[in-house]
């Protein structure tokens, strides 16, 4: 191919990174900033406005809360998914196309009509408006984040002959779970659950809408500032960020510990 | 008469040379092999050929005319890669016409020229089909076809069949070799598989870290191997580490081989006797009239068909003989045999 | 297949195996939605009625529908269209280790939706933000009152931003897919650049492309929260109305949100076939 010409690439290359860290870059600043309104610069660096979101009442109920709905919803959906994945690989390969088809179908869901749904049915105590209906509907909306590394990672490992060599060797079911099957899809496991972990973190439309008042999350007490207070919502979208990229850098940092044995063995090739 | 010439062509990676001084010269309408293990240059001496890659040092002309420097999409190679190349979004008709359509030839040839070549394939019947519908062996006939329906000036096969089955590419090399005699057209052929080199070629380069080791006759390549490595390389041999004592003999250990020493080898300097299993006898008794008479223990009987290879431990150094399976004599494991060979079936090179 | 999962007895206990999770997926998605189905069609005494639908070609929700769309079709169509050029020029780095950081920028950026990017975008372009004082101040520009963070042309832009990297992510593989021996051959067959790109790695893009574009398209027509956080009740989307119908800001018929829940799933659900359907084909090329 034709080697276009640097100049071009490397503009489109900056342009892009420019677009995509700017606004980020802009809400650190904005978040400690004294009074950033006429000036193209700052006019003062202060952290009052972390003090202040802190200082507020909801701001350890809300971040408790969104902890609690996201660590439920990694614990839950490990609970469904790794076994349900790994028994359909190996045991019910004819199911495989209903889970794949399981696993597509919330894309096509939108947040707002699944909490539509579900308030609708589970209208009565002790589902309605409850954390647990929020929990659900969180695993439901994350599942595929869930899913996909699982099940790649199931496919990477050739999980058919791992498990008939262990059988072949005198291991019965749970030992191979747990001895030969499990370290090999640890990657995948981390990474589901670490993507999982973001996403419900994140979730504004769920909480909102199916426990909105009685049971608030951060991205609830944060959409509430933005029409309050632009500091403080500043100051909690950069805590906001901040768990999103520690989570990403957590999966880049598992996938890729995931991936080196597999580039090893082809460079060895 | 050259038509195809590398002159002294060198290419770099970064600090590595993939092919140094490259010096060859292609007969018109000669079949040519390139031969050598992986990263010995021989892909990259094609690509240069083809136009993918330009050459540090040195020029390539064809037909008279340097086209060193010509883009490959003007130089009238026509290339068959190892597998995969066909475009997928094509069918077999309308991959064959490429090269005709985004060159401007009229309609009319085209659908003359792809009906000749799938005809020349014995793919006939497939113009519609898409590539994923293909074998592999019917794909890469295909790509055959595509390569020559543009009438290339030089057919370029870059290991076409190792993605192949064993069968598939056994028979896939007798049609290649059948196309290429009946257009006469000048070929060069990537290939790290010894034996099918030997079986298709009229000449064969052997390659090795970017230089050439040989080149020659397929006959003149395996009975007279000019170094080590063309020996070791090209099928099986046998080599007794040695010490010049005349110009016809050479000790190896105790004993004393009659085998012709080249003039440029001085007396007692350190060589290599190079003996081809086919080559050795084996006796059940000590053979009277026989020269190079070794004495051993068979170590391993191994049946390959045609022949039974016995693998002989002759105090220390393990040599291998070949027995045709048609011969009455039965050997067992651990028995004590004695090997001959006649002197004109050894060589003799510097063990450096 | 396998050897030891043969027999019948087993294989139902093995189809056992997948109960407790087909019954979670039925309690809190399958069942929900297919009730909303029915409910969409039935009227206040649960008599099949289509009142409902009736009640929702009301000019208002028309009119979310159509800005909806419209706003999905416009940033997954700029979306792909500038994802596709981005992706080629982050693909063809020399420099892997950079190539690997612009794909994890990526990774992260497209899952940064909702309310703190919608703040960010405030930030930057709101009437006081530095982008916007920036416009002012070197290219005498102002950018208010023709454009607008709160509009939808500020939606554009704060839903590009996860739309881009997204389209990043899914065409890279497919830039990768294209084989080096393709280029090679067409070029050895007397192709030039461009008769390459427009008769062979285009056509096979072209799938992997409509299929990112009814995934930003799905992406975008499902999004909630950058779009409440930006504008409120000022922007009439679809998925607005429907979570009117939740909180009940306005006076809203529940029927109608039914309604209105259905025709969103309906557009969805034609947008995930066609990305099946264009992705089987990318898949069958790509073997």
């Amino acid at each position: 191919m034709k080697q276009r010409p640097p100049v071009l690439q490397g503009l489109l290359v900056a342009l892009f990174v420019a677009y995509m860290i700017l606004p980020i870059i802009a809400t650190y600043t904005f978040s400690i900033a004294t009074k950033w309104d006429i000036t193209l610069m700052p006019e003062g660096y202060t952290l009052e406005w972390y003090q202040t979101a802190f200082d507020h009442p909801y701001f350890s109920i809300t971040l408790t809360n969104s902890f609690i709905v996201s660590i439920a919803a990694v614990l839950v959906g490990l609970l469904f998914i790794v076994p349900t994945t790994y028994w359909v690989h190996t045991r019910v390969p004819a199911a495989k196309p209903l889970l794949d088809l399981l696993m597509i179908l919330p894309f096509g869901i939108p947040a707002v009509v699944l909490a539509l749904a579900l308030i609708r049915v589970y209208a009565f105590p002790p589902f309605a408006r409850s954390p647990f209906l929020l929990i659900s509907a969180c695993v439901i909306f994350s599942m595929p984040f869930m899913y996909r590394p699982i099940s790649n990672s199931l496919m990477a490992i050739d999980v058919h002959t791992l498990t008939e060599s262990a059988l072949s060797l005198g291991a019965n079911t749970l030992q191979i779970l747990i001895r030969v099957i499990a370290p090999n899809i640890l990657p995948g496991i981390l990474s589901g659950s670490l993507l999982v972990f973001a996403t419900v973190f994140a979730e504004f439309t769920l909480a909102n809408l199916i426990t909105g008042a009685s049971f608030k999350t951060f991205p609830i007490l944060l959409v509430e500032f933005t029409r309050r207070d632009g500091r403080i919502a500043a100051a909690l979208s950069v805590i906001s960020f901040t768990v999103a990229w520690f989570a990403s850098i957590a999966i880049l940092w598992v996938s890729g510990r995931g991936r080196k044995p597999t580039e090893e063995a082809l460079g060895a090739r | 008469m050259a038509y195809l010439e590398l002159k002294n062509v060198s290419k770099l990676f970064g600090p590595v040379a993939a092919v140094k001084d490259f010096h060859f010269a292609v007969a018109k309408g000669a079949f040519v092999s390139l031969l050598g293990p992986s990263g010995c240059g021989k892909t990259t001496t094609l690509r240069m050929i083809a136009g993918f890659e330009m050459p540090d040092a040195g020029a390539i002309t064809l037909d008279g005319t340097d086209i060193t420097s010509v883009p490959p999409n003007r130089r009238g190679t026509g290339m068959v890669f190892q597998a995969y190349a066909l475009f997928p979004n094509m069918n077999v008709r309308d991959n064959v016409a490429f090269g005709l359509e985004v060159t401007g030839h009229p309609k009319q040839e085209i659908e003359g020229r792809v009906r000749e070549m799938l005809a020349l394939v014995r793919l006939d019947d497939t113009a519609k089909r898409f590539p994923h519908q293909l074998s592999g062996g019917q794909q890469q006939r295909i790509a055959l076809a595509r390569a020559l329906a543009i009438r290339p000036r030089v057919l370029l096969l870059d290991e076409p069949l190792s993605a192949l089955d064993a069968v598939v590419r056994v028979a896939l090399r007798g049609e290649i070799r059948r196309i290429q005699l009946e257009l006469g057209i000048t070929t060069v052929y990537v290939t790290h598989d010894q034996e099918e080199a030997l079986s298709i070629s009229d000449r064969v380069v052997v390659m090795n870290q970017g230089l050439i080791e040989q080149a020659g006759t397929p006959e003149e390549i395996y009975r007279q191997p000019k170094t080590r490595f063309v020996a070791a390389f090209i099928g099986t041999a046998n080599q007794l580490n040695g010490v010049v004592v005349d110009r016809t003999q050479v000790r190896f250990g105790e004993t004393m081989l009659r085998a012709p020493v080249p003039s440029g080898l001085k007396e007692s300097s350190k060589v290599v006797v190079l003996v081809r299993p086919e080559s050795i006898a084996i006796h059940a008794a000590a053979p009277t009239d026989a020269h190079n008479v070794l004495e051993g223990t068979i170590q391993t009987i191994t049946f390959l068909g045609p022949i039974t290879r016995l693998g002989v431990d002759i105090g220390g150094t393990r040599v291998v003989a070949d027995m045709a399976a048609s011969s009455r004599a039965a050997f067992t494991h651990t028995q004590h045999v004695w090997l001959s060979f006649p002197p004109d079936a050894c060589q003799v090179m510097a063990e450096k | 297949m396998i050897p030891w999962s043969r027999s019948p007895h087993q294989k139902i206990s093995a189809w056992l195996g997948v109960v407790p999770f087909l019954a979670f997926c039925l309690a809190f998605e399958i069942v929900p939605v297919l009730l909303l189905l029915s409910g969409s069609f039935s009227d206040k005494n649960g008599a099949f009625s289509l009142g409902n639908y009736a009640k929702i070609s009301a000019p208002i929700y028309v009119r979310s529908f159509w800005n909806s769309i419209q706003l999905s079709a416009i940033t997954a169509i700029l979306g792909a269209s500038l994802g596709l050029l981005f992706g080629y020029a982050i693909f063809r780095l020399p420099a892997p280790r950079v190539r690997e950081a612009l794909i994890a920028l990526s990774d992260v950026t497209t899952n940064f939706a909702g309310a703190p990017l919608a703040f960010a975008f405030i930030v930057i372009l709101g009437s006081n933000g530095v982008v916007t004082l920036a416009f002012e101040k070197y290219l005498a520009l102002k950018l208010y009152p023709t454009f607008s963070i709160y509009s939808y042309s500020g939606l554009v832009l704060a839903y590009l931003y996860f739309q881009l990297p997204l389209m990043i992510l899914l065409i890279i593989p497919a830039f990768a897919g294209l084989r080096r021996e393709w280029w090679e051959s067409a070029h050895n067959l007397g192709a030039n650049t461009i008769q390459y790109w427009r008769r062979i790695a285009l056509p096979i893009l072209t799938p992997s492309l409509i299929a990112g574009i009814v995934l930003l398209f799905a992406n975008a027509f499902g999004a909630y929260a950058t779009a409440w956080t930006l504008g409120g009740s000022n922007i009439t989307l679809a998925t607005i109305q429907i979570a009117f119908t939740i909180t009940g800001e306005v006076l809203h018929d529940p029927g109608a949100g039914d309604a209105l829940a259905v025709v969103s799933l309906l557009i969805m659900g034609v947008c995930i076939a066609i990305y099946q359907f264009a992705n089987s084909r990318a898949r069958r090329w790509a073997r």
